[in-house]
């Protein structure tokens, strides 16, 4: 039950053999109105998120905000056992022993970042998500070993299924082919 | 840096051999585990490494239904091989950290074709150290006391003691090592999901790369993530070793408390880990032929980094002595001479003359650059370390401030049988990663293809 | 607008004035010598210590730099060898503390304290005449490396000549061995005998990470000065730079806690006295200073991507992080003089200034005649976006 608005193709993939040439078509891409696409490589290209125009990751926020916490978990767990529910005389030394609480603060500081920035990371991401339409490109198997792929979606305004195929062929793509829904 | 030293790169040999291509660096790392033919080596290995967790078993089997007087330790000597053991084992998981953290916030590009094995080498060194405390309580059952939790007991951990720091650092250090290298997996698992054969291995494969796809938008994110974890990896890498010596500083004991011990145990457990990895890998990289992703120029500069560490062990020798003499305070001063002359001397001199001596010749160009001859200096350092952690713990405690409290310690044949199981773990769980997963980060290696080495510019940083 | 004058001429201007002005601070400095000779000499051993930490310092960090290579070093070498030639400045700045030994060292006085009972050993190594000789050999140590470095370093740079750069860094390899070593015992010579009684094993590294540190602050603040209108596109540099002055801030509070932490914890007669004087009478606001503006301040400022990777904000950071050197050197030596009370004489600053001014005067003047400004992206084509 295909409406307007869901059209019959997720997009359509162009590869590349090298990443310099995927960097330059995105680029051409951008300029040529295209917004919904995505390219998909073997590992991260230099350039190509400027290319993408992708805004910086607000990751490091999350991260940040996982430290304090993690700090102030750690300070407060071991100032309300040590000082309130189980105050005991060590050595003589104060109950609020601030030099001793310092390793276990930290710990917890760098244990909880580091958490969200895992967590963060595939969540955002929206990972595990076991199946995806580009999965459909023919040969897509090879984005994973040495071929680069950009994937204009159906999705975008400007798409036209024999427009953007000219457009991607001349711009100096490899291979031009229809991804399935 | 490496690239930045340009002056200096024509005359170093390459990180990756010339002629490499996408396609070929993926080939030959995701070969070695789709292949279906397991080598005969590797079966040889697998059996004697599969003997010796037999033996852990045994060992811990009879510690645990008799308890730990099986071991060598007697008052005053309570801590002995296993916290020796334990030492040593964290010790040697530091490297990973420090290639696949520390390395890349330097951007050196020599790190990548031994980043991952190296994590995994964190991995199981830190679980086969964790072993030690946990079966030193004595009743290993009740090891979750050591949590912070409301119990009817009332009881709470004692916040004041290293120990618990201990648990605190251990765990966190575990949970981010097996974090960083999951993270790091990902983009390979999925490497490996579209190249398998099997039915069975490419669900497996793809369960675990969680459908990673090499969006670009998921790129960009995880670089991010990746070089935050190394960021906090960093500091926490520090933390863990410093933290094993406040198990020994922050007591009273002459031989234990002395300021110099964190930086100087810090650059022991890099020492020793990169002496490890060493020990490993110039016999792997004949093994499985990766002699052209890990080339003579890795080698050469983990030697480096070992002379530079050893050089800072050795700082903290000559300070322990020197302040031993200039403070005048007799229990140092003891302490020192029993060192040298007791009846652990032979002990001492042996360790300075696996740490402080044989290193040494990696001072010469050609040593650094002879694979067996490192391999050699690598297998001095690694005993080494081992009895400079076995002279801080026993000769420290056998004779300190009470002379009618002294004693004298040797490990039993348990103590033996439990550290050659731990070593079984280490080697089961080492041959099975290097059979199952890619040892060498494929996408970061492709990375490198794209420039040629010497110009190239590593991603991070 | 001063950028219109060429860099040179700027610096030797520079020179001038500040040696004008450390001569003239001395020389007033030098009154207060009459009137107060012990709080001369006290006040004289914080300021060298620190003016000494950025000659050393820099001299460290260009080994370092020869060593292991890094963008952040080319930028810096010509700042950072103009600044290791002031050893033999320092070594002459040094003599007013040989001078005073009796006044300053309580072990050197002919008359020791009844609560002062030395170790035999110390008539051996705390002696006179062991100390001059000493302080005599780290310096012919220093200024040896330093004319070393500095000359091969230069003509590396020169020819590209893959055999001397070879041996440029085999000699940087020893001379960072030699300088950690002799340091070592220079601040073991210099501070930790203050208190002959108290010893403490990572004293040495608590006075080389500083060095470091203040090495590095120093660099920063020249290379934005230097770069006038080319700070801008030095972005990349500067942002090494600032990760680089993040981990020496993380370093020197890291030394700092372990050495509180272990003696702390162990809370033995004969090392918590330092503590002890450290944590009462006012001085504990000097140290709770220190963790709050040495470390939690610059440590969370240098987080942030765009102070790093502006010349001004982080030169700005870097200014300031000299400054809590100083207090940090204070921190360290003062209280062994004056347990009872924080008290800033007026010949803290006026030393402090005086020394300044000499230092400076001969580090721009080395400056002058080798400064040029470094090629913004020296074949680093394609940067990646940094941390």
């Amino acid at each position: 039950m295909a409406t307007p608005s869901t059209p019959p193709t997720y997009g359509l993939a162009a590869s590349f053999s090298s990443p310099d040439d995927l960097v330059r078509v995105v680029r051409l891409a951008r300029a040529a109105g295209y917004r919904q696409m995505d390219a998909y490589t073997p590992m991260p290209v230099h350039g190509l998120a400027e290319a993408l125009d992708l805004p910086p990751s607000r990751l490091p926020w999350g991260v940040l905000g996982g430290g304090i916490t993690g700090m102030l978990v750690g300070i407060g767990l071991q100032s309300y056992t040590t000082i309130v529910l189980y105050p005991m005389n060590v050595g003589g030394r104060p109950l609020f022993s601030w030099p001793s609480f310092v390793p276990v603060t930290f710990e917890l500081t760098i244990l909880c970042a580091a958490l969200v920035a895992v967590g963060g990371m595939i969540w955002r991401n929206g990972l595990p998500e076991p199946h995806h339409p580009i999965f459909n490109a023919p040969g897509f198997e090879r984005a994973s070993t040495d071929r680069f792929f950009l994937c204009i979606e159906a999705t975008d305004p400007r798409f036209d299924a024999a427009a953007t195929r000219r457009f991607l062929e001349t711009a100096g793509a490899e291979e031009v082919q229809d991804v399935a829904r | 840096m490496t690239n930045a030293a340009a002056t200096h790169d024509e005359s170093r040999p390459p990180v990756l051999a010339p002629g490499a291509t996408y396609a070929s660096v993926t080939e030959k790392i995701s070969g070695l585990v789709l292949s279906r033919t397991t080598p005969r080596w590797w079966i040889l290995a697998f059996a004697v490494a599969f003997l010796a967790l037999q033996v852990f078993l045994v060992a811990t089997a009879y510690l645990v239904t008799t308890g730990t007087g099986i071991w060598g330790i007697r008052i005053p000597i309570g801590w002995g091989w296993a916290i020796i053991n334990f030492v040593w084992w964290i010790g040697i998981g530091h490297a990973g950290t420090l290639i696949s953290a520390i390395l890349l916030l330097f951007r050196q590009d020599w790190r990548t074709s031994i980043n991952r094995f190296a994590e995994a080498m964190t991995l199981f060194a830190v679980s086969c150290a964790g072993v030690f405390p946990i079966l030193h309580m004595g009743r290993p059952w009740l090891a979750y006391w050591f949590a912070p939790y409301p119990n009817s007991m009332s009881l709470w951990p004692q916040f004041r003691s290293p120990l618990i720091w201990d648990v605190f650092a251990v765990t966190t250090y575990a949970t981010v090592s097996a974090l960083f290298w999951y993270i790091g997996l990902i983009p390979d698992l999925a490497t490996l999901r579209d190249r398998a054969l099997g039915r069975a291995t490419r669900l497996i494969f793809g369960v675990m790369a969680l459908g990673w796809r090499g969006s670009a938008k998921h790129w960009h994110r995880y670089e991010t993530a990746y070089l935050l974890l190394a960021g906090l990896a960093t500091p926490l890498v520090v933390s863990v070793h410093t933290v094993v010596s406040f198990d020994f500083a922050v007591s009273i004991i002459p031989g234990w408390h002395t300021t110099i011990f964190p930086p100087y145990f810090v650059a022991g457990a890099i020492y020793a880990g990169f002496a490890m990895v060493i020990t490993l890998m110039v016999p792997l990289r004949r093994l499985l032929k990766l002699e052209d992703l890990i080339t003579v120029r890795h080698l050469q500069n983990m030697a480096k980094v070992m002379l530079a560490t050893g050089l800072v062990v050795v700082y903290g020798y000559a300070m322990e002595a020197f302040m031993a003499w200039y403070s005048g305070n007799e229990y140092e001063g003891f302490m020192l001479w029993n060192r040298m002359t007791g009846p652990y001397a032979p002990y001492y001199w042996t360790l300075l003359f696996c740490n402080a001596g044989v290193p040494q010749l990696l001072w010469l160009a050609k040593v650094r650059a002879s694979p067996w001859l490192l391999f050699g200096v690598a297998m001095f350092v690694n005993w080494g370390m081992w009895l400079e952690r076995y002279i801080i713990v026993v000769t420290s405690l056998h004779r300190d401030y009470l002379p009618s409290a002294w004693g004298m310690y040797s490990g039993t044949l348990w103590d033996v049988a439990t550290f050659v199981g731990t070593l079984g773990i280490f080697g089961v769980a080492m041959l099975l990663f290097v059979r199952v997963l890619p040892m060498i980060s494929i996408f970061e290696v492709r990375t490198l293809v794209r420039k040629p080495p010497s110009t190239h510019r590593v991603q991070g940083g | 607008m001063t950028a219109a004058l060429p860099v040179a001429a700027r610096l030797q201007r520079l020179s001038r004035t500040s040696h004008v002005v450390g001569l003239a601070v001395l020389a007033l400095a030098g009154v207060g010598a009459y009137v107060a000779n012990q709080q001369f000499l006290r006040s004289y051993l914080v300021a060298f210590l620190f003016w000494l930490g950025l000659g050393l310092g820099s001299l460290a960090l260009l080994m370092l730099h020869h060593l292991v290579g890094g963008r952040w070093g080319k930028a810096t070498a010509p700042i950072l060898a103009a600044a290791a030639r002031t050893l033999p400045l320092l070594a002459l700045l040094f003599v007013p503390i040989a001078v005073g030994l009796r006044q300053l060292y309580v072990w050197a006085t002919p008359i020791v304290p009844e609560t002062h009972h030395a170790p035999v050993h110390h008539e051996v190594y705390l002696s006179p005449a062991g100390f001059l000789t000493r302080a005599a050999l780290y310096f012919v140590v220093w200024i040896a490396l330093a004319a070393l470095v500095t000359r091969l370093g230069a003509a590396v740079a020169a020819t590209g000549d893959l055999r001397r750069a070879r041996w440029l860094a085999r000699v940087s390899a020893a001379g960072l061995a030699l300088y950690v070593l002799s340091m070592s015992f220079a601040a073991f010579d210099w501070g930790m005998s203050l208190d002959p009684q108290w010893y403490s094993t990572i004293y040495g590294l608590l006075f080389i990470v500083g060095q470091g540190l203040s090495g590095l602050a120093l660099v920063i603040v020249a290379l934005y000065l230097l770069a006038g209108e080319a700070a801008f596109e030095l972005a990349d540099r500067f942002h090494d730079l600032g990760n680089l002055l993040m981990a020496f801030v993380m370093l020197w509070a890291y030394i700092s806690f372990s050495q509180l932490i272990i003696i702390w914890s162990g809370n033995l007669p004969e090392e918590i006295p330092w503590y002890l004087h450290r944590f009462n009478h006012g001085w504990e606001v000097v140290g709770l200073i220190l963790v709050v503006l040495h470390f939690a301040v610059p440590f969370s400022v240098l987080l942030a991507r765009r102070i790093k990777r502006r010349g001004r904000r982080l030169a700005a950071v870097a200014l300031f992080v000299l400054l809590m050197r100083q207090v940090d050197l204070y921190w360290i030596i003062a209280p062994v003089f004056q347990a009872d009370a924080v008290r800033l004489h007026w010949l803290d600053p006026a030393l402090m200034c005086g020394l300044g001014g000499l230092w400076l005067a001969v580090f721009s003047r080395a400056l002058a005649r080798t400064w040029s400004v470094p090629p913004p992206r020296g074949g680093n084509a394609g940067r990646h976006r940094p941390r």
